[in-house]
């Protein structure tokens, strides 16, 4: 029996057909013929596999090559076939007549079989019949030749958490020299009185308002919350967190630099700084500490170490979880973008309505944060950006080599699918039941 | 007649090199006659002797007998020559040169503003900057860092002169001066930093005298914001430098717009060398805080490596996946890159003579193919 047929290797998904008239061929050598009627429940299976009709296999796996022959419709109307048929076990039956005539041209050896030929299969193709007129004469062995024609390859995302937990890694590296390169600078800050505020534009329009800093941070809390929420629902969750996590720990080690390097002064006299501690290295740690506990947040009383004015960590924050919210959220959910966004400007309005950052430290992040963000993702997105060529600038950025490593098996835009973000599966333990399905 | 035309079309190569083959369908049933009259380089002479008359006619019936049996002429077009991908457009470089020179008036405008604003260094000591505490101050340094930087702008202009693209390669220099000089004009004017050192000495306040500070932005204008020029008094343009962009930004220009080749990458390490002794002596003159420089470097160059993929990679134009379309000047990006259609080759050509008389000097020296059946 030819197991060559199968859907895989016709382009046409009314291959069923096609898949029957050469399976058919492939059954004319007078070898093959008369087997139906000896078949056993293995090759009865393996039949009904091969008509796209694997749903019987269960019910009839007991049933051998005369048995299946001798099934009526009354016994598609009792279980268990009447549970696994769609249409009352027609197409099944047809088919099992077909086997009949063979089995009865084998037998008769007659040219006056292809009238029963054509008589039987009107409900099949058309060309089912044709074919019959072509393949069915006494002892025309046909060869079945398979063409292999490949599946069109839907992109593959490999989740590859191993890379995931080395960005991870590379952020929090980051995030802990933040803190430390804070607690040094905050030793190196002057004190208001001896370099007081620099002259800020919005300052001079704004004056200060005290709760302001607190609907930031709140503003802050609620998108992480929300993006948090997000990326566990997304399906690619990996390689979306690789990115959050690579993008982070960058613009923080950005951040290193320019704080580390020119130190400004405070940006209000109502800043109250933590006494220095010249050299004090336990104390110094136990700050550290503190602040990665607290998350650097006012709120949680963890920020009152000052010097990390250039440029602002909150701006980073507040923009970077927008942008992700946005990128990989239905395009559809128009309202909820709108509302990140709003989220996103109140905040960024009210650190500098606090006066607890200079207008260039909130522009300055700003632009770094967007212009990572962008820059990350066009190259992720278009594969000719990925190589080095003459043309492409994207590769001269530092990180490019690290960037490789962790999209290179990446083929495409990363679908935004959405998937539970664990199996209900584990739930249940019954075995899977079928139902009817209705089919006109 | 069909030999006619197909002979006089060959003869016919427009100057740019682009021709095509002939379209005619010749129809088989016509009655053959002779060609008459039209001068075509065959062995036909066009005197009009019986003899060779009769010679002409023979010649050209099994021309036209051998043309026949190939009736169907299929039109192959070829390639149009790389001209015509990279359209000149003078008006729009002109454009993109009134930007750069309106945001420079309005950079030095703005510098005048701060100059006002700068806190005195007695009420706002300089900052504590820790390239400063590392390296002592130099005063010769500052100069060293204009010098070099005139040598480069130097450079590239005569680079640049040679350039057989020249205004798509200006308009592009142009356009992103512009933009660098704008952003620091933002820069500098939303927060005002102190004086980095001690030694400066800022001209006096002017406070309100609108005459004395037209006089200033003139002083500054033309003297390009040299301190060699004297023009260079005025403080409270910190963050980001603008020397820094002049010589990050004339080294990445020389650098793409000229070859390849080893003699060239001397030149490209030479400029590099250059500009980067240039931004290392800014700090050493303590005339910048090392945030400034920092920064500078790092819009300049993000901003060049941006605008040169989005120009370069014409699929990234129109895509949906492409982000560098969300920056807000992409329409001006647009206006400007719109009928340059492949990247800039680096050819180059002497600046006076016609376009037609071009002198090629090839980027890449060509070798003897050796064919296969050698």
């Amino acid at each position: 029996m030819s197991r060559a047929c199968s859907e895989k290797d016709f382009v046409f998904h009314s291959s069923v057909c096609l898949c029957q008239t050469l399976h058919y061929i492939s059954t004319s050598s007078r070898a093959d013929m008369n087997k139906a009627a000896s078949w056993s429940e293995e090759e009865v299976s393996l039949w009904l596999t091969d008509q796209g009709l694997q749903e019987y296999s269960e019910p009839l796996r007991n049933y051998d090559g005369p048995a299946l022959l001798s099934l009526t419709t009354d016994d598609f109307k009792r279980p268990p076939l009447s549970k696994v048929t769609s249409d009352g076990g027609h197409l099944l039956l047809e088919k099992i007549e077909t086997l009949k005539i063979e089995h009865h041209i084998d037998v008769h050896k007659n040219g006056h079989a292809n009238g029963h030929m054509v008589l039987n299969h009107n409900g099949n193709a058309g060309s089912a019949g044709k074919t019959h007129q072509n393949g069915m004469v006494n002892g025309f062995h046909k060869e079945l030749v398979q063409i292999h024609i490949p599946e069109p390859a839907s992109p593959q995302f490999p989740p590859e958490w191993g890379k995931t937990a080395v960005a991870f890694v590379y952020a929090l590296c980051c995030f802990v020299l933040t803190t430390v390169i804070i607690s040094v600078v905050h030793e190196r800050v002057p004190p208001k009185e001896a370099s007081p505020p620099l002259p800020d534009k919005f300052f001079d329009f704004f004056d200060r308002v005290e709760w302001a800093f607190t609907i930031c941070e709140i503003n802050g809390m609620i998108l992480m919350v929300l993006w948090i929420i997000q990326l566990s629902l997304l399906k690619h969750k990996s390689i979306v967190g690789r990115r959050f996590f690579f993008i982070v720990g960058t613009l923080y080690l950005y951040r290193c630099i320019t704080m580390y390097i020119t130190t400004l002064p405070v940006p209000g006299m109502h800043f109250k700084c933590s006494p220095k501690l010249y050299g004090d290295w336990e104390s110094q740690m136990r700050r550290v500490m503190k602040l990665i506990a607290g998350g650097g947040l006012t709120i949680t009383g963890s920020h009152n170490m000052c010097g990390d004015y250039l440029y602002s960590g909150h701006t980073v924050m507040l923009t970077l979880t927008y942008l992700f919210t946005k990128e990989y959220s239905p395009r559809r959910f128009w309202w909820y973008h709108w509302g990140c966004w709003a989220l996103c400007a109140v905040g960024l309005f009210c650190i500098l309505l606090a006066h607890d950052h200079y207008t260039i430290d909130v522009v300055v992040a700003y632009f770094i944060t967007t212009r990572l963000f962008w820059w990350y993702h066009t190259m992720a997105n278009q594969q000719v950006l990925k190589e080095t060529s003459q043309t492409n600038f994207f590769t001269h950025v530092w990180w490019y080599r690290f960037f490789r490593y962790l999209e290179n098996n990446v083929p495409a835009v990363v679908p935004r699918s959405y998937q539970k973000p664990f199996s209900w599966r584990l739930l249940h333990w019954s075995h899977v039941k079928y139902t009817r399905i209705d089919s006109d | 007649m069909a030999v006619s035309h197909l002979l006089d079309e060959q003869e016919d190569d427009t100057p740019n090199g682009g021709y095509h083959m002939m379209v005619t369908i010749e129809d088989g049933s016509r009655p053959q006659t002779t060609p008459t009259g039209r001068p075509h380089p065959s062995p036909v002479t066009s005197s009009g002797d019986q003899v060779d008359d009769s010679k002409s006619t023979r010649l050209a019936r099994g021309f036209s007998k051998a043309l026949r049996k190939n009736q169907d002429y299929i039109r192959i077009p070829v390639s149009r020559s790389i001209d015509s991908l990279l359209p000149a457009e003078w008006w729009k470089t002109g454009i993109a040169f009134i930007w750069a020179a309106f945001n420079l008036v309005l950079t030095t405008v703005m510098i005048t503003v701060v100059h006002e604003r700068v806190p005195d260094k007695s009420i706002s000591p300089p900052l504590p900057d820790k390239f400063f505490d590392y390296v002592p101050r130099f005063e010769w340094a500052f100069s060293v860092t204009e010098v070099n930087g005139m040598i480069l702008v130097a450079l590239w202009f005569i680079q640049w002169l040679f350039l057989k693209h020249r205004a798509i390669v200006g308009r592009r220099f142009f356009f992103l001066q512009g933009m660098l000089y704008l952003y620091r004009m933002v820069t500098m004017y939303i927060t005002t930093l102190p004086v980095p050192s001690m030694h400066m000495h800022c001209a006096p306040k002017l406070y309100g005298d609108s005459q004395g500070k037209i006089k200033r932005v003139l002083q500054l204008v033309s003297g390009g914001g040299l301190s060699i020029t004297g023009s260079h008094l005025m403080c409270g343009d910190f963050l980001y430098s603008g020397h820094t962009v002049m010589l990050t930004l004339t080294f990445l220009f020389i650098q793409e717009y000229s070859p390849r080749s080893l003699l060239w990458r001397c030149y490209h390490l030479i400029c590099w060398f250059l500009s980067a002794m240039g931004v290392i002596f800014i700090l050493i003159a303590h005339e910048h805080y090392s945030l400034d420089v920092v920064v500078a470097y790092f819009i300049t160059s993000r901003l060049f490596y941006w605008y040169h993929t989005m120009a370069n990679n014409r699929t990234l134009r129109g895509s949906t996946h492409n982000y560098l379309n969300r920056i807000w000047w992409n329409r001006v990006f647009n206006f400007l890159e719109k009928n340059v259609k492949t990247t800039v080759p680096c050819s180059f050509s002497w600046p006076l003579l016609p376009p037609s008389a071009v002198f090629k000097n090839p980027c890449k020296s060509y070798s003897i193919v050796q064919s296969a059946q050698d």
